[in-house]
């Protein structure tokens, strides 16, 4: 049974994932996940020092508080390696560490001296609570969250150069350092807008799993940002949800907790990146040159007088040919099995003839290529013939000088 | 013209100024950090010339690039681009970038980055639409890639990549084009594309600068020539000026090295073209 508050606060949740998912699939697409960490912790500061000035736990305090401590160290972020020589990962780092401890430093101030009662809500901002988030907050949140999206998906060309060939980019008198800086605000302030509902600790994560979720499903700027988007926001409906089932049990693991069960499902099941398609395939095409290296021993066998060869010769001898590539000569019909021995039927011989055949124009033609496509060096007879008569040889030798 | 000083000196010396140049390099000073890695560059680079960029590693021939194409701010000295300053000039030039500095695992197909060409003619916030998509699909059908539209970039070969990257240079529609080793590990099939599309781009009246690393080839491709080694060592015609003293002061004593390897090549070569195979 969902109540009405539920369901403004999985409004605010499903927008924010989305802006995350978005925002994050620039961050990882540049290398720079660690850079949605490192803000998130400088927002801690901001927020204790908000609280402070303004005595109270007031959303708008805080929110202002964190946005600028953020801004402040994604400033830090983006100068320090251009101004002095520290590497752009060390300044994220070093960053991340100062912040977080100067907050934490304050924090524990604020707790003992400041007008008291800020215990209670402390966690809050560590771990995210969005059940306890109000109706105003998350409509903020909702409507800021759109917004930012929007903005995004407006942008997207912009921000597909910068990702992908910035020095391209400026070249063509885009400017790069605006696109920069428009990313570095907009991820300040998802940040802090993210906070009531993820916490401090866990957002960066928000950023980072949907975009690199995304990357198993596509090999599309503009799709990979969808997706990411979808992730996004299915983690954060499923964590609220899941998290208002029990009040005492924060928001921020479980959006995470989710989104990286997503991210797991996607490492195994993805068509193309996956890994038991990838282990799957790896093992077919090994399986089937197995089958043609059987072939083309019983083949050259046959052509030496042998038309049956001891079975143990192929599976153990000098072939160790695997038995499960037999088994599949066998089930294709391109060898009978007479006793111990074996035999090449006539769907044996011609399958083995052609391969012969293309694999000797193929390597001629490789010996021409002087570099190597890593895509195309296993190909099929069927490819090579493909190929070869879309693509001649580049020195064709003439009939009389055939090699023999 | 305004007064040059001293650097006008060294200007004189190196022989007639030339008209209207495509690109103009005057003083040019260009440091990273303090030590500067080109120093003091006086070249004019005439309209339609293919222009090869010669030098030994480290020489600064990628930077030079960089400078002309506004990447980078030169420290000292100005830069016209048919005869406005850099900084001032509207004037679209196409990069070709060298391969290492690709990001080969991008979520990006060959048309994706194709279209990139037409980015900047299509200003902020408008989405590339049909008319784009076939003006990249006519330049991917000048370097023979049409077939590869949907491969993502690292599926493909080296010279594969290479043509793409050639295509959306060609997207850019510019008269000025700046390629950084576009021979660099490409196979037999790609070297002969990239120079059909170089005799093209020269019939159009393009200009073309190359920075290029086999010496072999010079003589063969390029009517112009820049040697660089920190300073420029000689720029002119290469029939007068790709000499073997001009060579010998850009590579020092490395030359007699790459001498012997290039004199082993051409051996190897012309023993294959006289069809002693198989």
């Amino acid at each position: 049974m969902i109540l009405p508050n539920t369901l403004v606060v999985l409004v605010g949740t499903s927008t924010l994932g989305i802006c995350c998912g978005l925002i994050g699939s620039l961050l990882l697409l540049r290398k720079r996940a660690l850079l949605a960490d490192a803000l998130a912790h400088s927002t801690l500061p901001g927020i204790v020092l908000g609280f402070l000035i303004a005595g109270s736990q007031s959303y708008w305090a805080l929110g202002t508080g964190a946005l600028i401590t953020t801004l402040v160290g994604a400033g830090l972020v983006s100068r320090l390696p251009v101004v002095s020589r520290i590497r752009p990962d060390s300044a994220t780092a070093s960053v991340l560490g100062v912040f977080f401890g100067a907050g934490i430093a304050l924090l524990s101030l604020a707790q003992r001296s400041g007008p008291g009662a800020f215990s209670a809500g402390l966690d809050h901002f560590l771990l995210g609570q969005a059940a306890g988030m109000l109706q105003q907050e998350s409509l903020i949140l909702a409507g800021a969250a759109t917004l930012m999206s929007l903005i995004v998906i407006l942008l997207h060309k912009e921000f597909l150069t910068s990702c992908f060939d910035s020095a391209f980019g400026s070249s063509t008198g885009m400017r790069m350092n605006t696109i920069d800086f428009i990313v570095m605000i907009l991820l300040s302030l998802t940040i802090v807008i993210s906070l009531p509902a993820v916490g401090v600790v866990l957002t960066a994560a928000l950023v980072v799993i949907p975009p690199a979720t995304a990357r198993f499903w596509t090999d599309r700027f503009t799709i990979m940002m969808a997706i990411s988007a979808l992730i996004g926001a299915a983690s954060g409906i499923s964590g609220t949800l899941l998290s208002s089932l029990r009040v005492d049990l924060p928001t921020g693991p479980v959006v995470i907790l989710c989104s990286s069960f997503f991210f797991f499902l996607s490492m195994l099941l993805a068509p193309h990146r996956g890994l038991v398609g990838k282990r799957l395939r790896w093992k077919q095409r090994s399986q089937r040159r197995e089958m043609l290296r059987i072939l083309v021993h019983l083949f050259e066998n046959l052509k030496e007088g042998n038309d049956f060869v001891a079975k143990e010769r192929i599976i153990a001898g000098s072939m160790r040919a695997r038995p499960d590539a037999l088994r599949l000569c066998q089930s294709n019909g391109y060898v009978l099995q007479a006793g111990t021995h074996l035999q090449l039927t006539s769907e044996g011989i011609i399958r083995a003839q052609r391969s012969v055949e293309a694999r000797k124009k193929w390597i001629r033609w490789l010996d021409d290529a002087a570099e190597i496509d890593r895509n195309l060096i296993d190909l099929d007879e069927e490819d090579i013939e493909k190929l070869l008569s879309s693509r001649p040889l580049l020195d064709q030798p003439s009939p009389d000088k055939k090699p023999s | 013209m305004e007064k040059h000083g001293f650097a006008q000196c060294l200007h004189d010396c190196k022989g007639p100024e030339m008209k209207d140049p495509a690109i103009e390099i005057h003083d040019l000073t260009m440091a990273y950090r303090e030590k500067p890695v080109l120093w003091d560059i006086d070249l004019s680079i005439p309209k339609g010339s293919l222009c090869s960029v010669i030098g030994p590693n480290g020489a600064g021939k990628s930077t030079l690039l960089g400078c002309i194409l506004g990447t980078y701010k030169p420290a000292n000295g100005w830069i016209k681009i048919f005869d406005v300053p850099r900084d001032q000039s509207q004037e679209l030039i196409g990069f070709v970038p060298q391969r290492e500095s690709v990001d080969w695992d991008f979520p990006i197909q060959v048309l994706d980055v194709v279209m990139m060409g037409t980015y900047r003619s299509l200003g902020w916030f408008r989405w590339p639409g049909k008319a784009q998509r076939d003006w990249a699909m006519q330049c991917l059908d000048a370097v023979g890639m049409a077939d590869f539209k949907s491969r993502q970039i690292g599926e493909l070969s080296g010279g594969q990549q290479q043509r793409v990257f050639i295509a959306r240079a060609l997207a850019q529609d510019t008269k000025i084009i700046l390629m950084d080793e576009p021979f660099a590990g490409v196979d037999a099939a790609t070297e002969v594309t990239i120079r059909e599309i170089l005799i093209d781009l020269k019939k159009a009246q393009k200009t073309v600068v190359i920075v290029h690393h086999d010496l072999q080839t010079v003589e063969d491709f390029f009517d112009h020539v820049l040697l660089l080694n920190l300073r420029l060592v000689a720029a002119g015609p290469t029939a007068t000026t790709f000499t073997r003293e001009n060579l010998l002061r850009t590579y020092g004593g490395k030359l007699t090295l790459l001498d012997e390897a290039a004199e082993a090549v051409r051996r190897i070569r012309s023993g294959r073209s006289t069809g002693k195979r198989g």
